[in-house]
């Protein structure tokens, strides 16, 4: 064999690896990865998110969770806009809906609030304050799906949150969808009004069947009737004879009559209608405990490292001692294994780091009153394989995330946003002199 | 060898391997020899022709639909009063004045909307049915699509009543603009009944948007209701009818217009 046909196969073997393992490999999650490292960590801090079977009550920590068609899943958490929302995005002040990250209609929504306030329609949020929300579906159809949170916003798009692992057993012929309208009649959504489309969709057809049978009956038509029509050239319309007229007029009368029958009688069998719903809802923010405030120093991220260094001040005005306890950032979440220990990944693909954050403190705790400077290190390979290392690439090269404080006795906690200017660092850490 | 490359003009009669009898080159055997095979031939392009063109302009319009109507019609939930019973007729009607123009002009046969529409219909009963309920998992009614037979047959029965292409666009185009609301009606009264849900109205289509989750189309994305036609109080449907009859007219002479630049064959002519 020639060195060129070996390498030709080599390329061959090699392309068709790939295509095996493209053809074979399942549909993770919803692309998540894909969007701009800015999207995930300046956009939309989501934070102390649940999944979980609504009946049971069951987390299934470590595995799918495992349900039945019919049964519900409950997804609520707490989530803060950022104040340091990227200008070149648009913003959540506009309309904003809380949305739900599955494989279209595997379930149905069955209920989903933000702050109490229900959310089948649109809303509009502010920068920097808390909303809790929750989100309940029911399995409709069987699978394994993976279901995120999802905020969607407009001209922005959807903004991904946390996910679990669903897998849904049991027989989609079972599932029944049924509601109470407001005159009284309960339907099952998953066949409502499917006889009456039927009809008149068939009707429709035999109706033009009949109209084009009319017109095409003599074989030949096609050819005879060019050949004629070129032939009479001025006079071509002549070839209309009177029982064209005749049945013209008759389906042009009849498909005016049907209709305004089908009409009157349609608005006879749904007396009360009411036009589709539209419009935005308001929604009630909550404040943010400032209890503990920040001030970011200095943040830098060291590639070769997938490391982020954060130097900050902490003023305590709490009533108690507190300690970094995690920070989170585009959907990860570091631990410091020293106030968080025994902490452990919720399913394979959850985005913790159990001890993926360092504390650097002059004091074991701050008290109450006092304010430190402390250096955070939060590193993980999952700055990479969740590609928010790109964010060097970013236009504005800034940051945010939440940061978590926690007391001794882990009963009292205390969040904040913190953000700014990102400096990217392509070797070993450096002393900064200015801080 | 004649002139036309390698067919033979000369009708000379040929063995079953093609080789002629006389001992000549292999030439092509003619199909019609006499007037009853030319009759058959004929018929035998209506049988084939008839029902490919039918598709073919049908799926010309569902990618149509699809481009500039789009959601406004593959969900419930987005056919509103203003803007569905508007951009529809708007839209549906460039293919039917296009194929008018060639259907009456060459063969005097008032069917082209109507071939359309049967077309249309298959083909988005098909990638409604294929599509989004097999594939995506939606219910078929909720994503069941409009029926637009009744409006194109109104059209193709103007031009054939009055011969013109005029009165089709004044009456038939004007019709086809205002009926597509009532036409539709008996489909989509079920879903506007009210239903109260976590403390609002909504409509039943309001609520399988809801429930039947699109992750991709937000709720803020529907364009309901939009727009400043609100001079006649709550009757706004009958006043986007009017309006949208009124611009399918104008629509309808564009596009026999342009139908009738398409259809000169200009090429043909200067080769035969």
């Amino acid at each position: 064999m020639k060195k060129s046909q070996k390498v030709i196969s080599l390329v061959m073997l090699f392309l068709s690896a790939l295509a095996i393992e493209m053809v074979s490999m399942p549909a993770f999650a919803h692309g998540e990865r894909a969007q701009m490292a800015s999207l995930r960590m300046r956009t939309i801090n989501w934070f102390d998110t649940e999944i979980f079977h609504a009946g049971t009550g069951e987390r299934f920590h470590g595995e799918d969770i495992k349900m039945k068609i019919g049964d519900e899943l409950l997804i609520k958490g707490k989530f803060v806009p950022s104040e340091w929302w990227p200008e070149h995005v648009n913003s959540v002040e506009d309309a904003v809906y809380l949305n739900v990250g599955v494989p279209g209609p595997r379930f149905i929504r069955i209920d989903s609030r933000i702050n109490g306030v229900p959310m089948i329609r649109s809303t509009r949020l502010e920068f920097g304050k808390l909303y809790e929300y929750e989100v309940r579906l029911k399995a409709r159809m069987p699978g394994r799906f993976h279901a995120h949170s999802v905020l969607s916003i407009e001209g922005a798009g959807p903004i991904i949150g946390p996910a679990r692992w669903v897998d849904v057993t049991g027989n989609e012929e079972d599932f029944e969808n049924s509601i109470t309208t407001m005159t009284g009649d309960t339907l099952n959504l998953e066949t409502y009004g499917i006889r009456i489309i039927i009809f008149w969709n068939v009707f429709w057809f035999i109706v033009a069947l009949g109209w084009l049978g009319y017109w095409f009956r003599k074989r030949p038509t096609v050819m005879p009737r060019y050949i004629k029509t070129t032939e009479l050239g001025d006079d071509a319309d002549s070839q209309l004879t009177m029982t064209d007229m005749i049945v013209s007029f008759l389906f042009f009368g009849g498909v005016l009559v049907a209709t305004a029958t089908g009409y009157f009688v349609t608005q006879q069998l749904y007396p009360i209608t009411t036009p589709l719903q539209t419009g935005k809802v308001e929604v009630p923010h909550k404040e943010l405990d400032n209890s503990v405030s920040l001030e970011v120093l200095d943040a830098r991220y060291r590639i070769p490292g997938r490391s982020f260094k954060i130097t900050l001040n902490v003023t305590n005005n709490s009533p108690h001692p507190v300690q970094v306890g995690d920070y989170m950032s585009g959907g990860l979440r570091f631990i410091n294994p020293v106030i968080l220990p025994g902490l452990t990944r919720a399913d394979s693909h959850d985005l913790l780091s159990p001890d993926g954050l360092t504390v650097e403190t002059p004091v074991d705790w701050i008290q109450p009153g006092t304010t430190e400077k402390i250096t955070i290190y939060a590193d993980d390979a999952m700055w990479e394989t969740q590609r928010l290392t790109s964010l060097i690439y970013d236009p504005d090269s800034r940051f945010a995330g939440m940061i978590f404080f926690y007391d001794p006795s882990g009963k009292h906690r205390y969040y904040q946003e913190i953000g700014g200017q990102m400096i990217p660092v392509f070797g070993e850490y450096q002393a900064t002199p200015s801080i | 060898m004649g002139a036309y490359g390698d067919v033979d003009k000369t009708n000379e009669e040929v063995s079953l391997d093609g080789q002629s009898k006389r001992g000549g080159p292999k030439s092509f055997v003619p199909a019609v020899k006499t007037a009853a095979d030319q009759l058959e031939a004929w018929k035998r392009l209506d049988t084939v022709m008839v029902p490919v063109m039918i598709l073919l302009m049908g799926g010309v319009v569902v990618f149509l639909v699809a481009l500039t109507v789009g959601d406004w019609d593959y969900w419930q939930d987005w056919r509103d009063r203003r803007w569905w019973p508007l951009v529809t007729p708007l839209s549906f009607i460039i293919a039917p004045a296009v194929f008018t123009y060639f259907f009456w002009h060459y063969f005097r046969l008032p069917v082209a909307a109507t071939c359309i529409a049967v077309g249309y219909g298959v083909g988005v009963w098909a990638s409604r049915y294929f599509n989004f309920h097999v594939f995506a998992g939606f219910p078929v009614n909720f994503i069941a699509p409009s029926t637009f037979i009744g409006m194109c047959i109104v059209l193709d029965a103007t031009l054939a009543l009055s011969r013109s292409y005029y009165i089709a666009g004044f009456v038939g185009a004007f019709l086809f603009g205002i009926i597509i609301y009532p036409l539709n009606w008996p489909t989509m009264a079920p879903f506007h009944v009210p239903v109260e849900y976590n403390g609002f109205v909504v409509t039943v289509a309001d609520l399988m948007g809801y429930q039947y989750i699109r992750t991709a189309i937000p709720e803020y994305v529907r364009i309901i209701e939009e727009s400043t036609l609100r001079t006649f109080g709550e009757h706004v449907a009958p006043l986007t009818a009017v309006f949208a009859g009124f611009i399918t007219i104008l629509n309808y002479y564009l596009w026999v217009w342009i139908g009738s630049i398409l259809t000169r064959s200009r090429w043909m002519t200067k080769l035969v």
